[in-house]
């Protein structure tokens, strides 16, 4: 049975989305990313889940648009209905996990339900496998079909999972990536033990690098700083002189002034958000930090007539829920694997 | 047994250059007296400045090597968040009330005389 895959991301990221190139190209070579798609240690999550679909065999990914919390229009659904497709993998961005997903399109062919969730032990992962008569279901005006609801069993997953709903699970997995608690590795080259750089960082002569860390490509850490252990600082970021990054992330584009503590912090940009007291500070009235403009060119895989169809719709408020909405256009996106 | 004076100050939370000049004024001159405590109750504070930061690190430098006590009230995470980046927090102590900084402990082992209006005023806070 030919299988069809559909990653959702948040509407108001797509645009970062439509960018990805799925070739061989790393996440920092990447373009823009939202919330659920800023890099991780350099790595992309949809890119890694790209990854596990190609190991089915599955040469291209749909990217639809879910609304802010990755929920998934019905509309979107009933247009893969009208396509003819027999089986949907649908993968909501929330988390990354280490799945086979060959072991779940087994599961679910084993089981013979129309739909097929994935669990761990915390609940759903985001990922869920739907047959045709499952689909047709969601566009025939039925209100919801959920595998919980029917009293079907889900798939239970047992090896790594994180989600990726705050920061706190992010520099979670940060964390387990320069460990090695997880199978996601730096992107970079390892200089030496638990210390990873991606390309064109330019690190001060005086400056402390103290692993397990991660520097993304073309960041600079100035004189004095010092950054580590158990820190990401991305791509294209500056961090200035005397500034310490300990236990935190610096997400791409970010600017961070001389002198400055970060500890148990996430920074995107001129956000500052503090991971223990869950507070988030805006850096950029006190002169401390600042977004910058990215370097290089930015040339997004799509054109901007593909994408302004996603873009317009607002998202809707469905998790695996399913329910009748006027066809779109073109409400998806292909990107060859 | 050493009396120490108490002021708590609060550092408003809309600030013109005329009222920042004020407040500097007042600020440093209640340091500069000897043997003086200060509490600067940022709690009114939503987020600061780069002014702010400047006249917080100019306070901490003030009492720096002298006999002068300073505590800073941040009254939400947002503002000790920033007092953490900016290092404020590792030169002065930051409390989340003005009833903590009383009980801060480098204060209390002083064996203080806290004037009856202040510790109203704080109360009040």
């Amino acid at each position: 049975m030919e299988l069809s895959v559909v990653a959702v991301v948040p509407s108001r990221e797509l645009e970062g989305a439509c960018a990805v190139r799925f070739s061989s190209e790393s996440a920092s070579d990447g373009m823009a990313f939202g919330s659920s798609r800023k890099p991780i240690l350099g790595n992309d999550v949809l890119k890694s889940w790209a990854d596990r679909v190609r190991g089915l065999g599955v040469r291209s990914l749909w990217l639809a648009s879910g609304g802010q919390d990755g929920k998934v229009d019905g509309s979107t659904l009933a247009q893969f209905v009208r396509q003819g497709v027999e089986r949907l993998l649908l993968i909501k961005l929330k988390s990354y996990a280490e799945m086979d997903l060959a072991d779940l399109v087994r599961f679910h062919s084993d089981r013979g339900n129309p739909i097929t969730e994935a669990e761990d032990a915390r609940g759903e992962l985001g990922v869920c496998l739907l047959d045709r008569i499952a689909l047709r279901s969601t566009t025939d005006g039925a209100a919801s079909y959920r595998a919980a609801d029917s009293g079907q069993m889900p798939y239970q997953f047992n090896g790594y999972a994180k989600r990726l709903l705050s920061a706190t699970e992010r520099q979670e997995l940060v964390g387990d990536g320069l460990t090695g608690a997880c199978a996601m590795k730096p992107l970079g080259t390892q200089i030496r033990d638990k210390v990873w750089v991606g390309e064109g960082v330019k690190i001060a002569p005086t400056a402390r690098v103290i692993g397990p860390v991660y520097i993304g490509a073309r960041t600079t850490i100035g004189a004095g700083a010092t950054v580590g252990p158990f820190s990401s600082v991305e791509h294209d970021c500056v961090i200035d002189c005397g500034t310490t990054v300990e236990q935190s992330t610096v997400l791409p584009n970010s600017y961070l002034a001389p002198g400055l503590l970060i500890r148990n912090s996430q920074v995107d940009g001129r956000h500052l958000e503090h991971l223990r007291w869950g507070a988030v500070a805006d850096l950029q009235p006190a002169q401390l930090g600042r977004r910058i403009e990215p370097r290089g060119s930015r040339r997004p895989l799509f054109s901007r007539a593909d994408k302004n169809d996603f873009f317009s719709r607002p998202g809707s408020p469905f998790p695996w829920e399913f329910g009748t909405a006027p066809a779109m256009a073109q409400p998806w996106l292909q990107v060859q694997l | 047994m050493k009396d120490v004076v108490w002021k708590v100050m609060n550092f408003p939370g809309d600030l013109g250059s005329e009222g920042r000049r004020a407040l500097r004024k007042e600020l440093l001159g209640a340091l500069r007296a000897s043997g003086c405590a200060v509490i600067v109750d940022l709690s009114r504070r939503q987020s600061l400045d780069h002014h702010d930061i400047d006249l917080l690190l100019e306070c901490a430098a003030c009492v720096a090597g002298r006999d002068a006590k300073l505590i800073f009230v941040a009254g939400s995470p947002t503002l000790r968040a920033l007092l953490e980046v900016s290092r404020i927090a590792s030169v002065v102590p930051v409390c989340n009330s003005t009833e903590e900084a009383f009980t801060y402990p480098q204060i209390a082992a002083e064996t203080i005389h806290v004037p009856a209006h202040i510790k109203d005023m704080g109360a009040q806070q």
